[in-house]
């Protein structure tokens, strides 16, 4: 996340409002949250999913991280209500 | 509004809020990966098996109460 910048204009040299400020932090924020489990995701299903590499990407090998993808959102869905919703 | 808009309250709530949000993705992100790895073994399905479904929210449970034993033992 070493994009925020230090000085508060934008690239016209208009001062930001405090407004512009928080948008700004939101969407680097989610794009940094994006990319952290994008970052996961890959790496998971990468282990699952293609467990000999071979010169090109097979039918079952799609399938199945197609499966990882959905799978890894449903995991991140339960650890999350698991967190929240205390016994 | 000038630069001073900066060092606002209303700012610094802000940058607090997603302080704790960001804690909180990390945690559920970090958990999540763990618990994939203990609890999903096999080549991922359709959809989960209750047994894959406990396992995942056992094991948040578990962690969690793991790290409240261990904050008690440290302040022994």
């Amino acid at each position: 996340m070493d994009s925020f910048s230090s000085s508060p204009y934008n690239a016209s040299g208009s001062k930001l409002s405090q407004e512009d400020i928080i948008d700004q932090v939101k969407t680097q924020l989610a794009q940094a949250y994006a990319e952290e489990f994008l970052e996961t995701v890959r790496g998971k299903c990468f282990d699952k999913c293609i467990t000999k590499p071979s010169s090109s990407l097979g039918g079952s090998e799609s399938s199945c991280i197609s499966r990882c993808v959905e799978r890894y959102i449903e995991a991140t869905g339960i650890i999350g209500r698991a967190l929240f919703n205390q016994h | 509004m000038d630069s001073s808009a900066l060092n606002s309250t209303e700012l610094q709530n802000f940058l607090n809020e997603e302080k704790q949000k960001a804690m909180v993705n990390e945690m559920i992100g970090k958990l999540t990966s763990v618990c994939w790895d203990k609890c999903i073994t096999g080549t991922p399905g359709s959809k989960f098996s209750s047994s894959e479904t406990s396992c995942l929210t056992h094991c948040a449970q578990r962690y969690m109460d793991m790290s409240l034993l261990i904050m008690k033992r440290l302040q022994q």
